[in-house]
């Protein structure tokens, strides 16, 4: 194709891409108008401390960023850091255990039977019933933790293993005959091409972690944490508040769920794989 | 015979590919031995390129990574690599395209990439695996053209596998037939006559026609 045809043909996709997202946005800002309307229309009718109404909601939330609640004694901003601080450990062990041994297995046909027997033993039980568990045994700090290790340790586990699987043979063959011994392809076949498949694991693997920390304070959390909050809030009656730490958990997952499949996007793109 | 381009004629299943693949060292010989310079065959190497029907391209990899991959595997300093990459960009005519990824190319384009791949490493034999088997006719044409303009520069040797006669009397020295299962060599052509061949020549079509009968034979007693 002559470079100017492709020129065309790019500046005409991404100017078709605007219309579609203008279009997109349109209809966004319309359903979340409908959601609002929605919700404040049911409160009203119900009219139940129960059940406040989103500017009630606003009211809390706004309130929980700038003062110390009294039961907790922090700001939301501490309980955030809280909840993301163990957040970040989980993914971190889960990402650290996960890639080479999905590796591995992907490799070698006696770790995949080895190793799948178990994972599949493991894999249906919920993280989080997992928690009271992990509370007796690893404590209040590390407890909540390990339920979102468990929920982010198996999407990058299974997504890496079939990545290796997918590697295409054609490539290998061709890496072979430009003189490439087994570490070589290794490192400049294999672990390219389960690049885009790793980052799919850890985009699903976000989504779970995500409410596996949440869901896990709630029962085992001290000292803060979004989730803690959440269940300390419904406690004291303060139910305003209580919709407030769902409004941030909603928020911090939406942020999650763009940033890492923007980045997928990216690496995806970058390894060729559009 | 050094620098000499051979085609490998054959029906399906008689062991084409399987003979590129020994020769280049991907599968191992039921029986016998392949020798290239006096030495045995008994691996893969750089010393052996080789041009896939699929490409193979590496999507990750930009034009110019894609042609130094072998280059890069061998240690080859970067300057030296930029040069060599540089050449043979050059020489398959990708100039402009040294940073555009393989999803960004045609067919053409892309089975040119593996040309200057299989070229950088300076191997002794071009091995070619029907290469331009997935490109449509008029690209097929011209990537024929293009080929002998690249051998008559490089004069390698070339083992070129095809389904097509009509493309094997334009482009080959020696034309060989197989036969079909089990796959023995049949018959070989000495095609003599200068290039660019005239596919339209009354010389042409006779020996495509002869080609096709040997073939036609091998067709039939495979069934």
């Amino acid at each position: 194709m002559e470079p100017n045809t492709l020129g065309r043909l790019k500046h005409f996709l991404s100017h078709d891409s605007e219309r579609g997202l203008l279009k997109n946005t349109t209809i966004v800002i319309v359903s979340l108008v409908v959601f609002i309307l929605a919700w404040w229309g049911l409160s009203s009718l119900l009219h139940s401390a129960f059940f406040p109404s989103p500017y009630e909601v606003g009211v809390a939330f706004v309130d929980a960023f700038q003062n110390p609640d009294p039961t907790t004694g922090v700001t939301m901003w501490q309980h955030m850091s809280q909840s993301l601080v163990r957040f970040l450990w989980g993914f971190a062990i889960a990402f650290v255990l996960a890639l080479p041994l999905g590796l591995l297995m992907g490799f070698s046909k006696v770790a995949d039977t080895f190793g799948r027997t178990i994972v599949e033993i493991f894999r249906p039980i919920p993280p989080i019933a997992w928690a009271p568990f992990f509370f007796i045994v690893a404590g209040v700090f590390w407890g909540p933790i390990m339920p979102v290790f468990l929920g982010v340790f198996f999407p990058v586990l299974s997504n890496v293993i079939f990545g290796v699987k997918s590697v295409d043979p054609l490539l290998l063959d061709v890496a072979k005959t430009q003189g490439a011994s087994k570490p070589t392809l290794f490192r400049k076949v294999i672990l390219p091409s389960t690049i885009p498949y790793l980052m799919t694991g850890i985009r699903i693997g976000l989504g779970i972690g995500w409410m596996c920390i949440v869901a896990a304070e709630m029962i085992v959390a001290q000292g803060g944490g979004v989730g803690l909050y959440i269940s300390q809030m419904s406690l004291v009656g303060k139910y305003d508040y209580m919709f407030a730490g769902m409004v941030v958990i909603a928020i911090l997952g939406i942020l999650t769920t763009e940033l890492s499949g923007y980045i997928e996007r990216r690496v995806s793109r970058r390894m060729g794989m559009k | 015979m050094d620098g000499e381009f051979v085609c490998v004629l054959g029906p399906s299943g008689c062991g084409k590919t399987t003979l590129l693949r020994i020769i280049a060292g991907l599968e191992e010989p039921t029986g016998g031995t392949i020798l290239l310079n006096n030495k045995e065959i008994t691996g893969p190497g750089s010393d052996r390129g080789m041009v896939f029907q699929e490409f193979g391209l590496f999507p990750w990899r930009t034009v110019r990574k894609n042609i130094e991959f072998g280059l890069e595997i061998r240690k080859v300093e970067k300057e030296e690599r930029r040069k060599i990459s540089d050449k043979y960009i050059d020489l398959v005519g990708l100039k402009g395209f040294e940073n555009s990824h393989p999803y960004e190319l045609s067919g053409g384009m892309k089975q040119r990439v593996g040309i200057a791949r299989a070229l950088a490493n300076d191997p002794e034999i071009l091995l070619m695996d029907e290469p331009f088997g997935a490109l449509d006719a008029q690209t097929r044409n011209l990537m024929q053209k293009e080929l002998l303009r690249i051998w008559s520069e490089m004069k390698k040797t070339v083992v070129f596998i095809t389904h097509s006669v009509d493309e094997a009397v334009f482009v080959a020295d020696r034309v060989v037939v197989m036969s079909a299962r089990p796959g023995n060599i049949r018959y070989v052509f000495n095609v003599e006559w200068e290039r660019p061949r005239d596919r339209a020549s009354v010389e042409f079509a006779s020996l495509r026609k002869k080609i096709l009968a040997e073939l036609e034979k091998e067709t039939v007693a495979s069934h």
